[in-house]
């Protein structure tokens, strides 16, 4: 098990020095680079190479890449944003956990009812509750949603004044965590889509569960069909899920950048967005770091749960 | 407005000259009247003291700097006119009811005197007094200056030629009088609209180099200009402080500058100041009529009276609350959940179209508590063409030399109707350099009467009779060389990239794509995002020069309110991105800078040179204002606002 933990880990540092490598490549091939991105179209040429060489921009690529792995490695320094004029880990730093309290709870909500979704429309398959259920999970799963958050925006806080039409505009966390009126409709708009997502994969691997040998060992031995379903098939059932919350973490730290436009919620996916619109390549860089970091973190967090969850995996 | 421009010479003439540039200058002043409407004057005999207004900022803005000397960086409308200049108050007001005049009433000084040639200006300061009751003084003014002087390359509006450069003395004659001393003679509309609009007096508080330090502890504040001596390297591209008050003023800017959250010696320091803006004790010593008294990272600030203001107009209401939003239809839905007094109605939205510019359609049916106001900019919307572009195989820039063909492609592009069914009917056509609205005293009637108005049949003719076999089902080719000025067999073909925006923005595009093809001109348009746009369109030569046209939008004219185009339009300037060039225009801006001459010469000269393709100009924003709220419209061209004139009605 650590010799498989060891090489995984060294995969997931190589993954993400070259995603980093990637953006930091590409970000340079963008016609005016940083120096006009910050500057605009006032600067003159004088002061685009004063900009360029108060900012190391003017040094060779790989120099420029080396000094940045130096900064993030030895002081953990991600750079500075001029666009937003804080220094980027600073940035993450405020913006990250809001985000996890957001994309967090939905993905959390998601699964707590996705499970059970799942496993009703297993056990009432093919009877109208089913096909309600499955015809509403279709209905989620294909709405965009900008168009859900606007029809929630539009009954929830428009004509019913339920609830604010905003997400919780605080600055930290904590303050978001205190607004839980305010929280309503942002999660419930991606915990909607995320449950209608989860569900089917939740009834496709309790069906499949449910055709396994042992299932039918279990049914022969007399055990109850409550025993069948909750202690043997939903168990194996659940495996599945356990790679789709692994590959959720990129999305949960990544932020989701619709929800956050239509609710105002400036999280991690409109910093992403702004930093690559922007040419703001320290913070694009930033928040490429986490996300990359996130992605290799989930799936390696999946890979070691799948392997303790089924000892198959361990084995081969 | 009388062409003023007499020449160089001096004597008897000269006299004159300075007689009517002085006048010149009070009719630029008083032109824009901006007097409140009536229904403001009616509405200000019931005023409700205080109430707070909450005011949404535009998707994505950033505001992010405090101290008012900033690079490009930080030089955005939002920091200066939304923060800085509500607490820091420059030393002349632009923006005069909804004309983008000075605005005497509420300047720091008095009219600047234009004495001795136009070569000496003389400010009077008016009896205002920052918060820790220190009072506003001449000497201040040479603070700026001295700053200036050592940092004229870390000043987003610094232009090569003009302040400091041209200055050769400022001094500080009594508490309330300066003294400016110019290296030549000055045109005085050109130097108060374009140079003395730079200027904002710093408080002695902030003459100190670390925290805790006594006001007044550096050297800078208190020089003398002439003692601030620099050295500037031959590119220009350096400036090196000399003089120990130079050193000293140097050392004032970057601790000024970190205090704002920004290094400038080493750019990558992480730096927190960002979060202190509304608690450090240097930014609440303010001569404007707010202080802050919130800030976020996030982008929302909290402005609340100063209770010292010394100005004419004290606030009414008691606290002015920014909110940034992460797009329209976020604004949208707070604007009509009643989270915003004063927010903005996205294009998507609009309902009714404006009956004309001025005057807007109905409002959005769930907008009943608000009324709409259509604000414009000091601004003009463009094309640009490369006039060195070696695009087309090499022909491309020798094609947009041809006047003829600037001439054929501008009269392809029907403003008017852009503006009625694109724009909602909120936009105005531009016709040259200088905009004809907002209203303003510098547009010449030829300007508004639009040469080159809508009409391919003219288009044609004239490529026809430039040797061109028009072609509108395909490309229109050359057939004869000596007629087009590009060899036979060229094709008017080329790319246009465009910066992405508004859906508004992809059909005007279209739309004009669509009407070029008309005579056999095939553009084929891209979308990028702004900055890979303008990064890409960028003054050039040579082979790799290929770029051929660029849309992104366009200029304001802020803080050089005096629409001159030195920095668009003059040849090699680093805003002319196209590379015009152009002797006779070169002379006239100069003139405009330099002489006596107002803008009438030069812009009627542009008009019909195109330069490059106008495009309307569409309303910036259609301002949403809670229908018991007064004070806000007329609303600044300069995209100003002034809360202190805002108040509730009972």
């Amino acid at each position: 098990m650590i010799g498989y933990l060891a090489r995984r880990v060294v995969q997931a540092i190589l993954v993400v020095f070259g995603v980093m490598l990637l953006v930091f490549l590409l970000e340079h091939v963008i016609p005016g680079g940083a120096a006009r991105a910050a500057l605009g179209q006032r600067a003159s040429q004088a002061q685009i190479d004063q900009f360029n060489q108060l900012n190391g921009y003017d040094l060779p690529i790989w120099h420029q890449f080396l000094d940045y792995c130096r900064d993030l490695i030895l002081h953990f320094n991600l750079g500075y944003s001029y666009r937003k004029n804080q220094g980027v880990a600073q940035l993450i730093q405020e913006t990250l956990p809001k985000t996890l309290v957001l994309v967090g709870i939905s993905t959390f909500l998601a699964v707590i009812v996705a499970v059970p979704l799942g496993v009703l429309q297993v056990v009432r398959r093919n009877k109208p509750i089913d096909y309600i259920l499955t015809g509403t999970a279709f209905i989620f799963y294909a709405m965009p949603a900008f168009l859900l958050g606007q029809i929630l925006i539009l009954y929830f806080a428009i004509d019913l004044s339920w609830f604010s039409t905003e997400a919780p505009q605080s600055a930290s966390a904590w303050g978001v965590l205190s607004q839980p009126k305010d929280l309503v409709l942002p999660v419930l708009s991606l915990a909607a889509i995320t449950i209608a997502a989860f569900s089917r994969y939740m009834r496709s691997s309790m069906m499949e569960a449910l055709t396994e040998d042992y299932v039918r060992t279990a049914k022969a031995k007399g055990a109850s069909q409550r025993r069948v379903l909750y202690r043997h098939a939903l168990r194996n059932a659940l495996i599945p899920l356990i790679t789709l919350l692994g590959l959720s973490l990129p999305a949960i730290v990544g932020g989701a950048l619709i929800t956050e436009t239509v609710f105002n919620f400036p999280g991690m996916g409109l910093l992403t967005t702004q930093a690559a619109v922007n040419n703001d390549v320290p913070l694009l860089l930033g928040t490429t770091f986490v996300a990359a970091l996130a992605t290799v973190v989930g799936s390696l967090m999946a890979d070691v749960l799948y392997a303790i969850a089924d000892p198959r995996v361990r084995y081969a | 407005m009388p062409s003023l421009r007499t020449g160089r010479r001096r004597g008897p003439l000269g006299i004159a000259a300075g007689v009517l540039a002085v006048a010149a200058i009070a009719m630029l002043i008083f032109a824009g009247t901006g007097s409140a409407k009536p229904n403001d004057a009616a509405a200000h005999s019931r005023v409700k003291a205080g109430g707070t207004v909450t005011m949404a900022l535009p998707p994505s803005t950033v505001v992010n700097y405090i101290f008012p000397f900033m690079g490009l960086q930080f030089f955005s409308v939002y920091n200066i006119s939304y923060m800085q200049q509500n607490l820091f108050r420059p030393l002349y007001w632009f923006g005069r009811g909804s004309t983008p005049a000075l605005n005497p009433a509420i300047s720091l000084a008095a009219l600047p005197k234009y004495t001795k040639n136009n070569t000496v200006v003389t400010i009077n300061l008016k009896p205002y007094k920052w918060s820790n009751g220190e009072s506003v003084t001449a000497q201040q003014v040479v603070f700026w200056m001295n700053i200036l002087k050592v940092q004229k390359l870390g000043w987003a509006a610094y232009s090569p030629g003009g302040m400091p450069d041209d200055v050769k003395s400022v001094v500080a004659n009594s508490p309330t009088k300066v003294t400016i001393t110019l290296t030549g003679p000055t045109n005085p509309g050109w130097f108060t609209y374009n140079q003395l609009s730079q200027i904002t007096p710093f408080p002695m508080a902030w003459d100190i180099s670390a925290t805790g330090q006594k006001a007044g502890s550096e050297a800078c504040g208190k020089a003398p200009y002439a003692k601030v001596v620099v050295k500037t390297d031959k590119k220009n591209s350096k400036v090196t402080p000399t003089s120990p008050e130079a050193k000293s003023c140097e050392k004032v800017f970057e601790y000024l500058s970190r205090q704002s959250g920004f290094d400038p010696k080493n750019p990558k320091a992480p730096n927190n100041s960002l979060k202190t803006y509304a608690t450090n004790p240097l930014w609440q010593v303010v001569d404007g009529p707010w202080h802050l008294t919130k800030f976020d990272s996030a982008g929302t600030f909290t402005l609340e009276p100063n209770p010292k203001y010394s100005g004419p107009v004290k606030p009414k209401i008691d606290k002015v609350v920014m909110l940034p939003y992460t797009s329209n239809a976020a604004e949208f839905n707070a604007l009509v959940g009643g989270k915003i007094d004063v927010g903005y109605l996205p294009y998507e939205d609009v309902t009714s179209p404006a009956k004309s510019p001025l005057v807007p359609g109905k409002n959005h049916p769930r907008l009943s508590d608000f009324n709409i106001d259509p604000w414009y900019g000091w601004g003009i919307y463009y094309i640009v063409p490369n006039f060195n572009s070696t695009g087309n195989n090499g022909q491309a820039g020798k094609i947009m030399k041809q006047l003829y063909f600037r001439q054929a492609f501008q009269l392809l592009i029907n403003q008017p109707l852009y503006i009625e069914k694109l724009n909602k009917g909120y936009g105005v056509p531009t016709y040259g350099p200088v905009p004809v609205l907002p209203k303003n005293p510098f547009a010449t009637k030829f300007a508004a009467s639009n040469p080159y108005s809508y009409n391919p049949k003219r288009a044609i003719a004239l490529l026809t009779a430039h040797g061109w076999k028009v072609d509108p089902k395909n490309v229109t080719t050359c057939a004869d060389a000596a007629k087009c000025g590009v060899p036979a067999g060229t094709k008017l073909q080329f790319t246009l990239p465009y910066a992405v925006g508004s859906a508004t923005t992809k059909q005007l595009m279209e739309a004009e794509q669509a009407s070029w093809q008309q005579a056999g001109i095939k553009v084929t348009l891209s979308v990028g995002s702004f900055n890979t746009v303008i990064g890409n369109a960028v003054p050039c030569t040579g082979k790799s020069c290929t770029w051929e046209m660029a849309f992104w939008g366009g200029w304001i004219y802020a803080p050089d309110f005096y629409p001159s185009g030195e920095l668009l339009f003059q040849t090699g300037a680093g805003s002319n991105s196209g590379s015009y060039s152009d002797k006779k225009n070169d002379a006239l801006i100069k003139d405009t800078n330099f002489g006596d001459a107002t803008l009438a010469s030069w812009q009627n000269y542009l008009v019909t040179q195109l330069p490059v393709f106008w495009q309307p100009n569409q309303a910036a924003q259609l301002t949403e204002i809670r229908k018991n709220l007064k004070g806000v419209v007329p609303q600044n061209p300069l995209q100003s606002i002034n809360p202190e004139n805002w108040f509730f009605t009972q």
